[in-house]
């Protein structure tokens, strides 16, 4: 008889060692990953006391959120910011005293943990992955159950047990069907997705991404589409892996290799979900009718179609929206029906474990082939292994001849916690996640989009329609 | 983590409402290392305890002597809202508190404190606003926080039940944390992993990481 659990059910299920009483579940962790923002809590709480890693080889600790982009080859020594500079480096140390595999600023895989993880194979569907960072779902582009997990004392306890305590979540598909238009990205599926649902839409759920779009989505597309599912309040997002995965997955360092690549590949077939297995809630969206996206607000669900306008916040119904929409604009500097191809920028940002992958420079450097930037902006490859991959093809050509900085990888002006943040009063077009109010320094202003429509608003120096670039 | 059965402690009211996690451990404190003898003591609260140039602000409770030697602070309503900065928690620990009475916690913060072998307590608004008095009356009263029988002792001597999750409680007075709770499933965790790498031996570490690789 055919399996009816969805993905999320046989992963989750497959990593049950026991239940408690009060129904959580205690799950084997198979692997997780460590990031330095706010990871020295949990290694300083276990100094406290006394507690070792369970299986020390089952982490991997990346620098990327606090790493500066630029001057690596000095070393820590190198970063200005003292106080970065000891977030960086006490990274190293409590890697070094507890006996964590870490990736430092000199290795030469370093990158964002949610791109290095899937390029380097450690994240493989059926899975349970952990990390202390809200992006973690990414993985779950592999059919991977990538959870994140506090910075403390979750951490603290996946450290010393390699097990974490969860409840099931609530599951929803949401199913994305048709041929998506000229130059219309996951990028935009999902910001789409979000503008409907809103940033509190999947709050709750485990999603699975489905659809005959999401099928014909590359692998990096759907890294994409999974990063972003926290943005629209879900903790886990996913996608039935197929033969897209298989072939990303074969001949990357970390993935199963001969008798072991047969008996994996056997096993992943029996994991994704039936078009009839029963979901919690089910949505569904028309690929057909969606165009490029841009964000006008300070909220990720604050989005339109480039060919759209600044909202009239006289025109919501909603209360608590219109309020939202308000302050979101006044912050914002923006006045309401404002075409939103009108819209002046200051500098872009092409990065981010969203969209910073070998793909993603791709779409950025063929808009900008020949052509010149009108506004500074920096390219933050998401891995050192996707700078090296982009040098080679000559991308990092294409961007210095545009006017744009070529940068080493990490989380750079996403997250700003590195002093790569925008100056008060200055507005970028970025390929990052998050557009809060102060997410890229205070006073500065974030709109959100693909990297190509990134590179098309550096071509004119305002909010553009990738697809009036023409030769 | 400390066991917690009955304390009674002197109490200081903060009647403030809405008190952010940015507040209670200020930004700029979150990247220091936490040591003994070098903790977030200082940092909690920062602001609303000193001013500008660092000097403690005289009409702040908590810096009243009376209050010197509190270990409940009695909050207004929202404690431990805004961004999930678990620092927070430790902040409230390491200034030398062992519980806190208030309207409403932030969920995510409330968990946290309950995880660091702090009480957090959720009494209705008219009793705290009645604490408050009480303690403003008598500066250094002390408060008793029962919690194997679920009751605070207010200065006046009236009682007031309060509600927590059966599971945390038992931790709490046990003063057993997760990590400890965990552990006694050490020898099903054991064979869970065994079996698991028997029947997926493909599974990837990061050893090659640690041996510099």
């Amino acid at each position: 008889m055919a399996d009816k659990r969805s993905l999320y059910q046989k992963v989750w299920d497959e990593h049950v060692i026991v239940t408690s009483p009060q129904g959580e579940d205690l799950l084997y962790v198979d692997f997780n990953l460590i990031n330095e923002g706010g990871s020295f809590l949990a290694f300083d709480q276990m100094r406290m006391e006394g507690r070792k890693p369970y299986r020390p080889a089952q982490h991997l600790a990346i620098t990327d959120h606090y790493l500066p982009t630029a001057n690596r080859a000095a070393g820590p020594a190198g970063i200005g910011n003292l106080e970065i500079r000891k977030v960086v480096e006490m990274l190293a140390s409590n890697t070094a005293d507890f006996g964590v595999p870490h990736m430092n600023m000199h290795h030469t895989q370093q990158g964002i943990a949610h791109v290095v993880a899937p390029e380097l194979g450690y994240a493989q569907p059926g899975m349970l992955i952990t990390c202390n960072d809200s992006h973690t779902a990414t993985n779950g582009a592999l059919g991977a159950l990538a959870i994140p997990i506090g910075a403390s004392m979750q951490l603290r306890h996946v450290l010393a047990t390699q097990t974490v305590w969860l409840k099931r979540a609530r599951t929803m598909r949401i199913s994305v069907t048709g041929t998506l238009p000229e130059a219309v990205t996951s990028k935009d599926v999902i910001l789409g997705i979000i503008a409907q649902i809103g940033i509190g839409g999947a709050t709750g759920y485990a999603v699975e991404y489905a659809g005959s779009t999401v099928r014909a989505m590359s692998m990096e597309a759907r890294l994409t589409m999974c990063n972003m599912s926290i943005e629209a309040g879900a903790r886990i997002g996913m996608i039935s892996p197929d033969d897209t995965v298989y072939q990303y997955l074969n001949g990357r360092v970390n993935a199963p290799k001969g008798a072991d690549w047969d008996r994996a590949l056997a096993y992943w077939r029996t994991l994704p979900t039936q078009d009839d297995t029963p979901f919690d809630r089910e949505l569904s969206f028309d690929a057909t009718k969606l165009a490029p996206m841009v964000s006008w607000g300070t909220s990720p669900e604050d989005c339109s179609p480039i060919d759209g306008a600044v909202p009239d916040p006289a025109l919501i119904t909603d209360a608590d929206r219109r309020r939202h929409v308000d302050r979101a604009l006044e912050y914002m500097q923006l006045t309401p029906r404002t075409r939103l191809a009108d819209i002046a920028i200051d500098r872009v940002f092409i990065g981010s474990c969203t969209n910073s992958r070998i793909e993603d420079l791709r779409s950025a450097a063929k808009v900008l082939r020949g052509r010149k930037a009108a506004v500074p902006g920096m390219v933050s490859p998401g891995s050192t292994t996707v700078k090296r991959q982009a040098e080679a093809e000559g991308l990092d050509a294409i961007f210095r001849a545009a006017g744009l900085d070529w940068r080493d990888a990490g989380c750079s002006m996403c997250n700003g916690s590195n002093g790569e943040i925008l100056s008060p009063g200055e507005r970028a077009a970025s390929t990052t996640n998050r557009n809060f109010e102060g997410r890229q320094g205070r006073g500065a202003m974030t709109h959100i989009m693909s990297p190509a429509m990134v590179a098309a608003a550096a071509v004119t120096g305002k909010l553009t329609d990738v697809r009036r670039i023409t030769d | 983590m400390l066991p917690f059965t009955v304390l009674t402690a002197v109490a200081v009211p903060l009647e403030i409402a809405k008190i952010d996690t940015g507040m209670i451990l200020p930004g700029r404190f979150m990247r220091r290392h936490r040591r003994p003898g070098h903790d977030y003591s200082e940092a909690f609260l920062h602001d609303l305890r000193f001013d500008e140039k660092g000097v403690p602000r005289p009409e702040f409770a908590m810096n009243m002597p009376a209050y010197a030697k509190a270990e409940i602070l009695v909050t207004d309503s929202d404690f431990g809202c805004g961004s999930s900065r678990e620092g927070a928690a430790y902040a409230v620990m390491d200034y030398g508190l062992r519980a806190l009475i208030g309207p409403s916690f932030a969920e995510i913060f409330y968990g946290n404190c309950l995880q660091n072998g702090l009480l957090p307590v959720t009494l209705p608004e008219p009793v705290v606003h009645d604490l408050w008095a009480q303690l403003r009356n008598t500066p250094g009263a002390t408060i008793t926080i029962d919690l194997p029988n679920q009751q605070v002792i207010a200065p006046d001597g009236s009682a007031h039940a309060f509600e927590i999750n059966q599971l945390r409680k038992e931790r709490l007075v046990l003063g057993i944390d997760d990590i400890d709770v965990t552990l006694e499933h050490r020898a099903a965790i054991d064979a869970f992993e065994a079996k698991r790498q028997q029947a997926y031996p493909w599974l990837p570490n990061a050893a090659h990481v640690l041996a510099g690789h």
